[in-house]
């Protein structure tokens, strides 16, 4: 059997860093990295003074939030019916929009794949689509088409649809690129087709990813359809914009309350299925993932411990027991446990897709009139000015995103490292430690950013100081848990010598546990920056400060060329963000 | 050397075949002949081009230069419909294996059949009844009927080669490539495995090209021995009447006999290649 997994090729891997020679540290891109790091590291303390966050008037303001809360009394809800409808409809729409994402990536990663791709071109070209993709919000393409829809479910469809290409095919292209050549090479050599050796050499081994992919993209959109409400989507994001824009607090915060459970049961099923249906542990950092594991594991130890001693203890009994089989009788596949399994999710996906779609009540025949109204609306979108704005507004606007970004993930990274730590195994002074810490995570992890910064707003008032906040408060969970798992992988050599020379539990974690993570500690943080510029252009939408509160005053106020200058801002830093992101981790690696 | 069979027998045919892979010589002039119904072995170390060699006959490599005619057919002229035509009539068994570890025994076995039909196949029910019957019959011939609708990596790796030998044979082939197929394998798996190959040759008429190491195991189960060093051919006997000690010294004088130095150098190289 080991021999199935040990490859020869992989001998060469593990010797390449062990031949780098220890010299590459002083080259000078690792230095230019090194103070970009610096750089960074200053303007983030800037950033934080910028965005007038103040301890003091915090606390004087939560005495407001008290009173408020006091004054909007109790938590509203709208009457049933029209809950499960707007529920029904909440889900169908965000689910339409991965499906279509879902079948979009799957040309698109072919052909951005190394070892799919027909030619170099091709692969640019689906490189780039996957980086436009994924660098332009689905709130912006949400404003867009619901320009050109008006009415329905489609608008919503097609920007989760699309957005979500970028994020799917990038990680289905990664996957391709990462499948074993061997069982295509067999079809080849077989004399298939190239289609024939991609259905049957390559596909095969990426479904799992492919499936787990999308399930995962489904829990992120279903947390993006909250603010997808304030620009015109349906669904439980408007009623609660509505409500909010209404002054109906107790109502709001109600929907607030029900997408945060609808978040979290989501996460809940896509991880039960991820894991029932493919067979992948879930080792995911998100609530979902955590009680699917705990029942897992719970599940294990009782009767699934029996079946599988059973199965075992079968095997080498079958051949002596009953007559050998036919092949006639073996042409009809007996319904054993895993074609029953399979079946019964084949079905059950099959019932969610078709009620998805029967749900959201697709206007078929938009697809095909839109496209006389799409000059129209180009033109009003083209070409890009900021209008009655001032030029010098809008690039304030956008510094103060940069600034939120910065200042959060600078309060997520200090507060990270000390939870974090706290807990990773090798660091935590206790298990009770360890436990409470990585619950606390957890929880932090089910709360969508949007739900926090709106109820920051209410806190704290309108401005950036909600948006870092959230931010920082949302990042902690991301960040907290990536850190506490590098702490836990570093190796334990170097902690147990330091530890035998008498050394305290501190001075272990400073010498050896976090040298040993910092570079892990540096990729995980970029990683967070990423993100934050990317959230932090959206959380102005709901009033957290920044240029996306132009950016709905503009296509509130059809001021449509000023929507395309400041997209085009957005898209510049995110891809200036991650063209520098990627080059660090290159760096650094 | 070998009696030149008749040409018309002659069913693979390799002429002087050099390859490059950039400033690595893979194979370097080799030549080769096989004629129906025999059963060659192809022995040396690790980088003598012994892979190389097989993989030109299946038209997966072309040469630098050289002429590669298999099956009446010219490899190195063939592209498209034509090669892969020629790719169903020769069957290819991999030192890994190589299924697809998530499906089902049977759908691996029938992937074999993928070059007689049209178009791309998902799942089991795609491909025809007829074909499926087919598949369970191979599989029945490798005696692994009752695994049938076993993901194949739950199955043990004799066993998965015996998967991959009834996938080949689902091809219909005339000649049977094996590319060190029992490297991975334990030694009573291995024996199985190399018994099944030589009787399926024997029953179906196969002619079959398989690449080992191990001289003894060349020795009992093959009618001729072909030695390659340095992508050469430098050895290529009848075994019968043939000693292992005949073969070692044949064997290890042309080792020798050439500059020592570079035969280590080209050892060592073979095996950073591996």
């Amino acid at each position: 059997m080991t021999a199935v997994t040990e490859r020869p090729r992989t001998t060469e891997a593990p010797l390449a860093p062990r031949a780098a020679p220890p010299r590459r540290r002083t080259s000078p891109e690792r230095v230019a990295a090194g103070l970009t790091i610096v750089a960074l590291l200053v303007a983030s303390i800037v950033a934080l003074r910028s965005v007038e966050i103040d301890p003091a008037r915090m606390l004087q303001s939560w005495s407001n939030a008290e009173r408020f809360f006091g004054r909007v009394g109790a938590i509203e809800f709208p009457p049933l019916a029209e809950l499960l409808q707007l529920t029904a409809l909440t889900l169908g729409l965000v689910i339409c929009g991965t499906l279509l994402a879902a079948v979009l990536s799957v040309p698109v990663a072919v052909l951005a794949a190394s070892n799919t791709t027909p030619g170099p071109v091709w692969r640019a070209a689906a490189r780039f689509v996957t980086v436009l993709a994924r660098a332009v919000p689905d709130v912006v393409l949400a404003m867009v088409f619901v320009l050109l829809f008006s009415l329905g479910t489609l608008p919503g469809i097609l920007a989760i649809g699309l957005h979500s290409v970028g994020m799917i095919s990038k990680l289905f292209a990664d996957a391709i690129e990462q499948i074993d050549e061997g069982p295509r090479t067999a079809v080849r050599a077989a004399g298939g087709t190239r289609l024939q050796q991609f259905t049957a050499g390559v596909l095969p081994q990426v479904l799992p990813s492919w499936v787990a992919t999308v399930l995962h993209r489904n829990d992120i959109n279903l947390r993006g359809s909250v603010i997808l409400g304030y620009v015109g989507v349906v669904g439980l994001g408007m009623e609660m914009s509505f409500a909010f824009k209404s002054l109906d607090y107790g109502l709001g915060l109600g929907y607030a309350l029900v997408i945060f459970v609808l978040c979290v049961v989501m996460e809940i099923v896509s991880s039960s299925v991820r894991a029932a249906m493919l067979g992948i542990a879930p080792t995911g950092r998100g609530l979902g993932d955590r009680v699917v594991r705990r029942a897992t594991r719970r599940r294990a130890d009782g009767p699934s411990a029996a079946i599988v001693t059973e199965t075992v203890g079968r095997a080498p009994a079958a051949p002596a027991a009953p007559a050998a089989p036919t092949v006639d009788a073996m042409l009809r596949r007996p319904w054993d446990r895993t074609r029953v399994r399979n079946t019964s999710w084949g079905l059950i996906a099959g019932a969610v897709v078709v009620a998805s779609v029967l749900v959201c009540d697709i206007a078929w025949s938009d697809l095909v009139t839109v496209w006389g109204g799409v000059p129209a609306v180009a033109v009003r979108f083209w070409p890009p000015s900021f209008g009655s704005y001032e030029a010098s507004t809008m690039v304030a606007a956008m510094g103060e995103t940069i600034a939120i970004a910065l200042a959060a993930t600078l309060l997520t990274l200090v507060a990270s490292i000390v939870i974090g730590s706290l807990a990773a195994r090798n660091v935590a002074p206790s298990r009770g430690m360890r436990s409470g810490m990585r619950l606390l995570l957890v929880g932090i992890r089910g709360v969508p950013e949007v739900i926090l910064a709106i109820v920051l707003i209410v806190v704290t008032g309108l401005g950036t100081q909600a948006g870092t906040l959230a931010l920082a408060l949302g990042g902690i969970g991301l960040l907290g848990k990536l850190l506490a798992d590098s702490f836990e992988e570093v190796p334990a050599g170097p902690e147990r010598a330091l530890a035998a020379t008498g050394a305290t539990r501190l001075q272990v974690y400073a010498g050896a546990t976090l040298p040993q993570g910092l570079r892990a500690l540096v990729g995980h943080s970029f990683y967070m920056l990423d993100t934050n510029i990317r959230a932090a252009t959206l959380l102005g939408i709901v009033g957290a400060g920044g240029v996306g509160y132009y950016l709905l005053n503009a296509s509130q106020g059809s001021n449509y060329g000023a929507v395309t200058a400041i997209v085009l801002m957005i898209l510049v830093t995110v891809l200036a963000v991650e063209g520098l992101a990627m080059w660090m981790r290159k760096v650094l690696r | 050397m070998t009696p030149h069979a008749d040409p018309a027998e002659t069913v693979v045919s390799l002429e002087g075949i050099t390859k490059r892979f950039g400033s690595t010589v893979a194979l370097d002039g080799a030549s080769l002949s096989v004629r129906r119904g025999e059963v060659v072995v192809l022995l040396g170390l690790s980088g003598s081009g012994k892979s190389t060699l097989l993989r030109h006959v299946d038209g997966l490599e072309r040469p630098t230069s050289g002429t590669v005619r298999v099956l009446g057919r010219d490899v190195t002229g063939l592209s498209g419909r034509a090669l892969r035509e020629l790719r169903s009539e020769v069957g290819f068994i991999f030192q890994q294996f190589e299924l697809v570890p998530s499906l089902t025994v049977l759908e691996n076995v029938l992937t074999g059949s993928l070059a007689a039909v049209r178009g791309p196949r998902l799942g089991l029910w795609s491909y025809g009844r007829a074909a499926r019957a087919e598949a369970l019959a191979r599989l029945e011939r490798v005696g692994l009927l009752e695994r049938a609708y076993q993901r194949a990596d739950t199955l043990s790796g004799g066993q998965q080669q015996r998967v991959a030998i009834a996938r080949a044979l689902m091809q219909r082939p005339q000649v049977l490539l094996a590319d060190e197929p029992v490297a991975s394998l334990d030694p009573e798996s291995s024996d199985q495995v190399m018994a099944l190959i030589r009787e399926i040759a024997v029953d179906e008429g196969l002619t079959v090209i398989c690449s080992l190491h191990q001289v003894d195991l060349a020795l009992s189960w093959a009618d001729r021995i072909v030695g390659l060093r340095h992508g050469a051919v430098v050895l290529d006997t009848e075994t019968e009447g043939l000693s292992k000690a005949q073969v070692m010294e044949i064997y290890g004088r042309v080792a020798t006999s050439t500059d020592q130095l570079a035969a280590i150098e080209l050892e060592l190289a073979g095996d950073a290649v591996r």
